[in-house]
């Protein structure tokens, strides 16, 4: 009978918040994956987590670990059997070591050719056995971000291991797996909370996982995680009713605060009004960057309040609170001085500051890298067919890395181009100026919204161009899942800006113009490197396609093929395409371009020489020809590509015609090359819109 | 709580419990952890306790007395427990206790922060520990330093005096904490941060610091290549260099290009000299005894495995 559990606590110093979701999910997954292997079906695994320890009970698992037959190869068959069939000393001595007789010895293919094999029959052992030793190898075999070592410096794990409780049984748990972790004895008693029941607690025979969590829970310790998030999350939203407010949604946070405490509490403290005045990204980055806290709103304004995260049940003499409000305050406080003193001088005080502020180490400052930008977008702009004020443009240049000299980044770092924006506004500049430097870093990748203005747009793809560039130019090329500086979601970001906004600029041309501008930094081949970030584009540009923009592999193959890098042209081919491929005209025009393709790779363009083309179904196709082109010409000049395909379905009949009643490869040297030159003239048309080759059925 | 008794409760009870109750170190230094009693003996097998105030300079960091809560030097209540014992944190929380702190009425938590030193090529890992919401203390558990896989491993507890102080006096400015319960922090400090800001950042001579630095640097070298490397010297000739290096920083003397450069220089030094150290006590034949065998420090509490 399968009703036997297994509870594993391993108590440990303060685990970091980050570490602990991904230990959980290693633990169940470790655990299924070892006891799978050992033979034990259907059993259900399940981690917790506080702060201060890893908890893993595994139900629905039987006293004794079930007997298995295991599959053993072994000597070959020339080896095991005489010429006459008769087995040799090899494979009695094979037989006999897996308990079975000759007789049931059978031939298998090896890599090596053929083997005898026979079936191993594995007595199974007490469950409990096999507990103590699976367990402590999960345990010791989780991944974590940053793993330590202590004391005598033996021992490696994401924080000192103290206590380790493992116990088995049915109904009660009464029996102790036996076994060391780190040094550490398992038993059979645990703690409870630090402050709220610091004592001894006993744990044989508890009545499974869930007497375990009640009897914790009396103990001050919450251990599931998904218990904690409810209750914290009703305690806020209580204490925020109590004062008419509304908890500001900030998930990551709250994800954030399951993880770092055993007792979900939460305390309100006030916030002085005389911080209200602060702009409202720096008050509620302020609070939530150094103290973790959320932050309360009524009527969408954010109001005096905050609320932390303590891991206590009560406040009895109200330090807890005062001191959080203390805290609060000298926080802010300090942004106020920081906001100050920004404010003495206009942002564009800070700029000549830039030149200390590094880019990168081999790319130079910021000061640097602000010119170059500046540079960078008009030109994009020429590109895009986007008129803009050179004044107002040239001045969002300047300043847009100006903060990064400022108080307020210097300590919020991710207020980056928020700040910049809130001071250009405050200085009085236009407002295209200060949206542009406030959405200069959005979006993140696929995401954050698109930039409201063009100048915004133009100068976020600029700077991201440049990144590009620049570090590709010193091989800073991402591989694999090594991207520290994030270069594949500015490369998202500039498809995405490309399209949604939308900005028709040539990526390819626009990156040799970034890379142009980096060229003093270049290490390398201009020409490779250059290569590397357009297949980097493009691969990005791929990515969102049949990513974001929901378009079919082939289909996006198939438009970017026959060209690339102005988005939103490939975007409105590709959407075109999708939409008119299922209808029959289609499917024969790609069969016949794939023969067009075939006849002009194999055979060459030949020469066109149109008095040489008699039969009627040449001179048809090339009537038509014309006509299409001319018709195509027009439609893709006012970006109607609905209109470019109507017209390329009119060439279907004729190229049918043309391959039922023509020859292309006929005997007549100069009527072949005339032939071949006329298909040339197709495929170049049809290129003109996408590489219908690439469609698959 | 005033300053000195925080000073002073926390000696002494670091001091019961086995640290030696050290003085600051002799020199302008960015942290406690620079101090050859940390940055020294947690190197090699040798078992050590030890406790001392040290007033750190951060040149970049003052605010010439106009910030309520910067300061440009700054004191820390530096302890190492080599090696970490296996209680260092009930330890740590009956300090907090000696300080009136009772963890039974306030909200203590270990938040993850770990530590890194580019200068000492040193690195940890551990906490900020949070009372009530406000930063009090660094728990690191070092896993190198001067380019060393440490093992044994110390704890380094560094607890933020002047913060502290603010914080039990629930005072708004640094300026207005009590020193000793008659005079404030500013009536004693004010000035000096005023003026050590004024020099830091328009005053101090850009080539004779560079110059310093480059002869510091010669000197350091110097006395690592005597045929008995004289580590201790050669290492205050490295921490004068980070200290001139912080100075230009805050002079805004550093160009980005050579900024990891300069710092990589007196890396370099540090790293010979945690090496000549080790050479040195084993030479010496580690007077203190290795790990868990012979040890010159008490032991409360039973405390190291």
């Amino acid at each position: 009978m399968s009703t036997h559990e297994f509870l594993l606590e391993v108590r440990c110093e303060e685990i970091p918040a980050n570490a602990l979701p991904g230990a959980r999910a290693q633990l169940v997954e470790g655990f299924a994956r070892e006891l799978t292997e050992a033979g034990f079906g259907g059993v259900e695994t399940r981690a917790y987590s506080t702060v201060r320890r890893l908890v893993v009970s595994v139900l629905g698992l039987p006293e004794r670990q079930p007997d298995r037959d295991e599959e053993v190869t072994g000597p070959p068959v020339k080896a095991a059997y005489t010429g006459d069939g008769a087995p040799t000393q090899a494979a009695a001595g094979f037989a006999k070591a897996l308990g079975i007789s000759v007789e049931d010895l059978r031939v298998v293919k090896g890599p090596k050719g053929e083997v005898i094999a026979g079936t191993k029959h594995l007595i199974g052992r007490a469950t409990a056995e096999v507990l103590a030793e699976v367990a402590p190898r999960v345990v010791a075999g989780l991944h974590f971000p940053k793993t330590m070592r202590w004391g005598s410096g033996e021992h490696a794990f994401v924080r000192p291991v103290h206590g380790v409780v493992a116990l088995f049984g049915a109904g009660k748990l009464a029996t102790q797996i036996p076994f060391e972790l780190f040094g550490v004895a398992s038993g059979t008693a645990t703690v409870g909370h630090r402050v709220i029941s610091p004592g001894r607690i006993e744990l044989r025979a508890v009545r499974g996982f869930a007497s375990y969590a009640e009897m914790l829970g009396h103990a001050g310790v919450v251990v599931d995680p998904a218990v904690r998030r409810e209750r914290l999350e009703h305690g806020t939203q209580a204490l925020a009713a109590e004062v008419g407010c509304e908890v500001r949604p900030d998930p990551g946070l709250v994800a954030e605060h399951v993880e770092l405490v055993e007792y979900p509490g939460v305390i309100r403290g006030k916030i002085e009004a005389r911080f209200l005045d602060l702009p409202e990204e720096v008050l509620i980055t302020t609070l939530r960057h150094h103290q973790k806290c959320l932050v309360l709103t009524r009527d969408d304004q954010v109001a005096p309040y905050f609320l932390a995260v303590s891991d206590r049940k009560d406040d009895p003499q109200g330090v807890v609170k005062q001191g959080n409000e203390w805290v609060a305050g000298a926080r802010l406080t300090d942004a106020a001085f920081f906001f100050a003193q920004d404010r003495k001088q206009p942002l564009s005080g800070q700029v000549t500051k830039l030149e200390r502020v590094v880019f990168h180490q081999k790319l130079g400052s910021f000061a640097q890298k602000s010119a170059l930008v500046g540079a960078l977008a008009p030109k994009l702009a020429a590109d895009a067919g986007v008129t803009t004020d050179a004044a107002v443009f040239a001045r969002a240049a300047t300043l847009l890395k100006a903060d990064l000299s400022t108080a307020m980044v210097g300590e919020f770092p991710e207020l980056q181009g928020v700040v910049g924006g809130i001071y250009a506004q405050r200085d009085g500049e236009p407002e295209q100026v200060w949206q542009a430097i406030r959405d200069q870093y959005t979006p993140a990748g696929l995401d954050g919204s698109i930039p409201r203005g063009d100048v915004g747009a133009l100068l976020g793809v600029a700077d991201r161009l440049d990144t590009l560039a620049g570090l590709f130019a010193v091989g800073e090329i991402p591989s694999g899942s090594r991207d520290p500086f994030a270069l594949r979601r500015a490369a998202l970001a500039i498809v995405r800006i490309c399209a949604e906004f939308p900005l028709a600029v040539s990526l390819p041309l626009a990156v040799e113009q970034a890379l142009t501008g980096r060229e003093s930094f270049l290490k390398g081949d201009r020409t490779e490197v250059l290569a590397a970030l357009r297949d980097f584009l493009l691969e990005r540009e791929r990515f969102y396609l049949t990513g974001a923009a929901g378009l079919s592999a082939d289909v996006t193959e198939a438009v970017l093929a026959a060209r690339w890098g102005v988005v939103p042209d490939d975007l409105a081919r590709a959407r075109v395409l999708q939409s008119v491929r299922q209808e029959p005209v289609f499917a024969d025009l790609a069969t016949a371009f794939k023969r067009v393709r075939n006849i002009v790779s194999k055979s060459g363009s030949g020469s066109l020489e149109t008095k040489a083309l008699e039969e009627p179904a040449e001179r048809d196709l090339l009537a038509a020809l014309g006509v299409v082109e001319s018709k195509v010409g027009t439609a893709l000049a006012s970006a109607d590509h609905g209109a470019a395909v109507r017209a390329l379905a009119e060439l279907a009949a004729p190229l049918d015609r043309f391959f039922t009643d023509v020859l292309v490869m006929c005997d007549d040297e100069a009527l072949k090359a005339a032939r071949l030159g006329l298909l040339a003239r197709v495929e170049e048309l049809f290129l003109r819109f996408a590489d219908l080759s690439r469609l698959g059925a | 709580m005033d300053l000195q008794t925080l000073i002073l409760t926390l000696s002494r009870f670091w001091g019961e419990h086995g640290c030696v109750v050290q003085q600051a170190y002799d020199l302008e230094v960015g942290a406690g952890t620079m101090h050859p009693e940390t940055f020294l003996r947690v190197l090699g097998p040798e078992p050590y306790r030890v406790a001392y105030v040290q007033p750190s300079r951060r040149p970049a960091d003052a605010r010439f007395g106009e910030n309520p809560f910067r300061l440009g030097k700054h004191l820390q209540l530096q302890v190492i427990l080599k090696p970490s014992p296996a209680d260092v944190q009930e330890l740590y929380l009956a300090s907090l206790h000696a300080l009136g702190i009772d963890p039974a009425v306030h909200d203590v938590r270990f938040e993850e922060d770990n530590w890194e030193s580019p200068t000492l090529g040193a690195w940890g890992v551990g906490w900020q520990v949070l009372l009530d919401g406000m930063e009090i203390t660094q728990f690191t558990y070092f896993q190198q330093a001067g380019g060393q896989e440490l093992k044994p491993i110390s704890a380094e507890i560094t607890y933020g005096l002047e913060r502290i102080a603010m914080f039990l006096q629930r005072k708004n400015s640094i300026y207005e904490m009590t020193w000793n319960g008659e005079l404030a922090y500013g009536k004693v400090r004010h000035q000096d941060e005023v003026e050590l800001s004024r020099y830091a950042f328009d005053v101090a001579d850009v080539e004779m610091l560079r110059r310093h630095f480059e002869d510091w640097e010669r000197e350091s070298g110097r006395c690592l290549e005597c045929p008995e490397p004289l580590v201790v010297p050669a290492l205050e000739a490295a921490l004068k260099m980070s200290h001139l290096f912080n100075l230009l920083d805050a002079r805004g003397a550093v160009a980005v290009t050579e900024r990891v450069a300069l710092i990589g220089r007196v890396r370099k030094l540090a790293v010979r000299c945690a090496k000549e150290y080790v050479v040195q006590r084993e030479r010496l034949g580690f007077p203190l005894g290795r790990n868990g065998k012979k040890n010159g420090t008490s032991k409360p509490n039973g405390g190291s495995r």
